[in-house]
């Protein structure tokens, strides 16, 4: 390792293509293999979205004939399946459009909003439950679980014995066992919630939607999606709060401002980037949510993404025109939110991310 | 403030006593403190600290960082919780009552204005909290800008402000409420030197027409002598000295104290007290007073030494350099392994390694017990 | 001090504004906790009690009967085996080869751990669950795949996770790296290489099964030309499931990008710099300045990437319904199926079994990796 090139560079034969003319460059060759390596996975990356949309301006016989790739060379841009979905097929479209749109907006706004409580919660007040209590509580859902299924025991009964067991028994066992859990605890178990795979929950959460006659309702959808999306939201905003200088919430304690008063009208307003961020990569994950919509709506409450899947069904096959129509204006509004808050997704979440 | 004070209470009478009435001066309470301990786990950063602040005094909490003063400037604030003893603000008990009941302001290190707001806004904000209507919020904005000369910066965000107008915006943000209680956390330790004299005039002279009481922290000792009624120095979470800036200066009560007031700060000589005389590397004084034999450790300070011929001082020694600072000679001379600092006048010079000699008036020569750090009450004999 | 000591107040105030503001504490985080509680912990407590019972249908109402472990023996051992875990024969030559190399790794992995003193009990019985996982799921691999034999579905779940996984890394990381040299346009291929996040994967389904098509879709001509005119991918089981490996890639991939092209912008430039100035070469910085900085940040984003992989769903039932035969069929889709039998019993035990394989794979993950990673990162 003694080759320290002294002569300038740029004089010898190989050695111009292979380093940089100039500080802060790239080399003729690496600049050369880099952009060949970005243009190739752009294409990759945008390929299938081009064919999307030509797709959706085909005629049925321009797909079924065989691939066509330029419109007005290759064939005749058509507005037929786009005035299919839009004009004659209209309500079949406008209602699960409309759903997604009441659910993933709810959804998100719920889920911002109690996820980064709980987060800002986490990072300034202690917490210091005790773990006998917790010990107890989960033993006692636990006892409810299997009275209620395997017992069948009403499930207002179960649920009033066991809390006022739980506070009985709370109070005699907590001078005994002292330990506790701290704030770190909560948010780990918080996090934790995402790696339960949504399929393990699902059915007893159908069961309980069916008991209070909520399935193939917004309600049921929207608490499903908060709850899924609570844990990316604390642990994103809670990064962020412990980021802003608490100089700033003690001085606002001082001069007179109650918790929530400092909550929204300084902490919020901070941190309105992560806010931003985390806000879109909620409503995505909503918007785009298949699984749980699939085992919790039938009709009335169905989601764009459940229309999509469903298109399969028809007797005619996958009518692939207007399934590109769908995919698209499925996608049009992410795109746009994703466009305008660009410089947030750069900034923020990932950074919040990155900081783990 | 009565039962805890069993050192000399305000030694000097508090500014506002003497100054006539103004439209803009506050109700100043007095503030005390009694046993306040206070542990971060299990390091103990308070210790049993009494402590008796005047209505309309201006206390100035001194010491090195990590010595408990920011927590015990918290603790009177509420932000911190004192795991023993109690702190009463104009006579009401406030251990336990929430910060926005003290009728405390402090303004922070960091100013901490809210970078979202205006500095209206931000101003503001204290009548916002307490839920004062927007009429009447105007003209006490108004009011309290112009007290810090910021009326022609409200619409500004503090990003497009200098430091020292940060450091107004956040005077005025306390000044707003009119509070009794002044806590200030290092306000000028984030403003460059010439800003920082040019600010604590400012500061002297507004706590001066508010005649509120006001409690400082800071490190730095010049702040201290210049802002300071009285000066409080701690150091690991214990009262070392208190007294107005003159006393703590001239007559410190300890090592620390000594070591810690002055620049550069007072000479030290380390040696022992044996047969009436103070030994050590090349030097013996004859003492009076206590003279019990012990280790013990002489101080004098660098402007009341000068440097002579050898043969004419205590002792002699030589130059290990000399640096010309603007208004005076800065002299470095060793003496064994110690270095001693001497100012001499501007015109000074003397070259490396020159035999000089050391003298000091004998009443400006302080004894310390080596191994407690108290002062003894041991004294130079005067030699002629 | 991040977590501020303000008392409470025992002195002063009234009304209910400052009730609120004295009971906050309670107010900002009971929400949260009891939406888990009731959404969260209470389905998974009851979903245990689901997979152990026998569930009949009946007008209005269910009736459950509690049978052990049935469920779960008739996935492992029982008439399901062959969809969860595969066929078994006889393990071949390269498996037991396979099996003792990887066996005798762990042994070594356990005893380095051991000789290098102040074992911590809890930490060794995860290292002893993590070896026998690793271990169950090689001679898993060696008795089905390495013998020629079929795999369930906690095969294809794992395939998916490991190799789909480890490709978008390998890939996401490559373009961060090419993406954070001093380029031109780099806003717009932070734009192109981020679109793909956004579209519903029912979506891109679709868009590849339409991609695919050896007839009409527009690579047609290139199938044609190699003689492949009438291969159809989605009966052939390897074809399958590297085409929803491709599919899932081609989403994934910008989430790694992006957040690892962020951690590599935040790297600070004098480190590099200063390696530039000691005459290091490209690979080495990378190796030895830039790596270590970002390697936090990528086991983060890669246990982001594992625990979502494991519950893939909507592209196999979206572009091969689990086929051809259950080639394809991930976890979370056979219990999906088995809901729709409806055997809601078989359906919580399979999705238990994979909250088990994913809890291990995943804490051990987290133990062994992020945490080191972060570890290192502190020092």
């Amino acid at each position: 390792m003694s080759s320290i090139p002294l002569e300038p560079s740029g004089t010898t034969g190989l050695r111009r293509w292979t380093e940089p003319a100039r500080i802060g460059e790239m080399s003729p060759l690496g600049s050369i293999l880099t952009y060949t390596i970005l243009i190739f996975w752009s294409l990759f990356v945008l390929f299938p979205l081009y064919w999307i949309v030509i797709t959706s301006f085909k005629l049925p016989l321009d797909v079924n004939a065989g691939p066509v790739y330029l419109p007005f060379v290759d064939f005749t841009p058509n507005l037929h399946a786009w005035r299919d979905l839009l004009v004659t097929g209209l309500g079949e479209t406008s209602k699960p459009y409309f759903n997604s749109i009441i659910v993933a907006l709810f959804s998100t706004v719920f889920c911002v909003l109690i996820g980064s409580m709980a987060a800002y919660a986490l990072a300034r007040i202690e917490y210091r439950p005790k773990f006998a209590t917790i010990i107890l509580f989960v033993l006692s859902l636990i006892a409810v679980s299997v009275a209620i299924g395997v017992y069948g025991v009403d499930w207002r009964i179960a649920a009033a014995i066991a809390v006022a067991l739980l506070v009985l028994l709370s109070r005699a066992l907590s001078n005994h066992f002292q330990r506790r859990v701290g704030n770190g605890d909560i948010l780990f178990w918080m996090i934790s919630q995402r790696i339960l795979p949504p399929v393990v929950v699902i059915i007893p959460i159908y069961m309980m939607f069916q008991q209070v006659r909520l399935l193939d309702t917004y309600a049921a959808l929207i608490l499903c999606y908060t709850v899924v999306n609570l844990p990316i939201v604390v642990w994103l905003m809670h990064d962020f709060f412990r980021s802003i200088p608490i100089d700033l919430e003690e001085s606002a304690a001082l001069d007179g401002a109650s918790r929530f008063f400092i909550f929204f009208d300084i902490v919020l307003p901070l941190a309105k980037v992560g806010l931003a961020a985390v806000t879109l990569l909620v409503m995505i994950l909503s918007w785009n949510e298949y699984i749980l919509a699939l085992f919790l709506t039938t009709t009335n409450a169905q989601t764009m993404p459940i229309l999509v899947a469903g298109m399969n069904a028809g007797e005619r096959g996958i009518l692939w025109w207007t399934m590109c129509v769908v995919i698209l204006i499925m996608i049009l509004p992410v795109v746009l939110m994703a466009l305008i808050l660009q410089r947030f997704i750069a900034r923020g979440v990932l950074l919040g991310a990155v900081k783990g | 403030m009565s039962e805890t004070a069993d050192y000399p209470v305000m030694a000097a009478p508090p500014a506002g006593h003497n100054a006539k009435k103004r439209p803009g001066r506050l109700q100043a309470k007095n503030v005390v403190l009694e046993n306040i301990d206070k542990s971060f786990g299990s390091v103990r950063v308070v210790k049993d600290l009494n402590l008796s602040v005047g209505a309309g005094e201006f206390l100035v909490l001194l010491g090195p960082s990590g010595c408990g003063k920011t927590t015990a400037l918290r603790m009177i604030a509420g932000l911190e919780e004192a795991n023993e003893g109690k702190i009463t603000i104009g006579d009401v008990d406030v251990t336990n009552t929430l910060p926005k009941y003290r009728d405390v302001a402090m303004v922070f290190q960091s100013y901490a204005l809210y970078p979202h707001k205006t500095v209206a806004e931000n101003i503001a904000f204290p009548l916002r909290a307490r839920g004062i209507p927007k009429s009447e919020r105007a003209g006490a904005i108004r009011t309290a800008a112009e007290q810090v000369h910021m009326q022609d910066y409200l619409d500004r965000y503090p990003r497009q402000l200098s430091g020292g107008q940060r450091q107004r915006v956040a005077l005025a943000r306390a000044i707003v409420r009119r509070p009794s209680v002044f806590l200030m956390d290092e306000p000028l330790s984030n403003l460059d030197a010439k800003l920082r004299g040019f600010m604590r005039a400012e500061l002297k002279h507004l706590q001066h027409d508010l005649g509120v009481t006001m409690i400082y922290v800071t490190h730095d000792q010049i702040e201290a002598m210049t802002l300071a009624h009285r000066v409080v120095v701690m150091n690991h979470g214990v009262l070392q000295q208190i007294g107005t800036p003159r006393e703590v200066y001239d007559q410190p009560r300890n090592l620390f104290v000594a070591g810690f007031m002055g620049a550069p700060p007072m000479n030290f000589i380390h040696g022992a007290i044996a047969n009436n005389r103070f030994e050590s590397h090349g030097v013996s004084l004859p003492l009076q007073g206590d003279t019990e034999p012990r280790k013990a450790v002489l101080g004098f300070r660098p402007e009341d030494a000068l440097i002579t011929e050898t043969g004419r001082g205590l002792f002699d020694t030589t130059v290990y350099t000399a640096e010309l600072t603007g208004d005076v000679t800065l002299v470095t001379i060793s003496l064994g392994k110690a270095s001693l600092a001497v100012k001499m006048p501007k015109d000074y010079d003397a070259d490396y390694d020159t035999a000089v000699a050391l003298t000091f008036p004998h009443a400006k020569g302080f004894l310390f017990d080596e191994a407690t750090g108290e002062r003894l009450k041991t004294e130079l004999q005067t030699i002629t | 001090m991040a977590v501020s000591t303000i008392p409470a107040s025992r002195t002063r105030g009234a009304g209910i504004s400052e009730w609120f503001d004295r009971t906050s504490r309670h107010w900002f985080i009971w929400p949260a906790v009891i939406m888990i509680l009731v959404f969260s912990l209470f389905p998974l407590i009851a979903s245990l009690i689901l997979a152990m019972s026998r569930i009949r249908l009946r007008a209005g109402g269910f009736n459950v009967r509690f049978v052990g472990f049935d469920n779960f023996e008739k996935q492992l051992f029982g008439s399901e085996q062959f969809h969860f875990l595969g066929t078994f024969s006889s393990i071949s030559t390269l498996g037991w080869f396979v099996t003792i190399v990887i066996g005798l790794l762990l042994l070594y992995w356990i005893y380095a751990h051991l000789r290098r003193g102040n074992v911590w009990l809890p930490g060794m019985i995860g290292r002893l669950i993590t070896a026998a996982m690793i271990f169950g799921l090689t001679l898993l691999f060696a008795a089905t795949l390495l013998s020629g034999e079929q795999f369930g579905t906690l095969g294809v779940t794992l395939f998916y996770v490991g190799f789909g996984c480890g490709i978008q890394f390998v890939i996401g990381l490559g373009l961060a790296v090419v993406c954070a040299q001093p380029i031109r346009g780099r806003t717009f291929f932070r734009v192109v290489f981020f679109l793909p996040l956004m579209i519903t994967p029912i979506g891109i389904g679709y868009a590849f099964r339409m991609l695919a098509d050896t007839t009409k879709g527009p690579f047609s001509p290139v199938w044609q030309w190699f003689g492949l005119g009438d291969f159809a991918w989605a009966a052939d089981p390897w074809a399958a499931r590297i085409f929803i490996i491709i599919a899932d890639s081609w989403q994934w991939i910008p989430f790694i990008f992006v957040i690892l092209l962020a951690a590599l912008e935040n790297v600070p430039r004098d480190s590099v710099e200063a390696a530039h100035v000691d005459g290091a070469s490209g690979w080495l910085i990378f190796r030895e300045v830039t790596w270590p900085q970002i390697a936090p940040v990528a086991a983060t984003v890669m246990l982001i990437r594992v625990i979502e992989a494991f519950k893939l769903v909507d592209l196999p039932n979206i572009m091969t319904s689990g086929g051809p035969g259950i080639a394809t069929e991930s976890m979370t889709l056979q219990a999906f199926f088995a809901w729709r039998a409806p055997d809601f019993g078989q359906s919580a035990a399979i999705a238990y079994l994979l909250l088990f394989v994913t809890v291990v794979l995943c804490v051990s993950f987290f133990n062994l990796v992020v945490m080191k990673r972060r570890a290192a990162e502190a020092i």
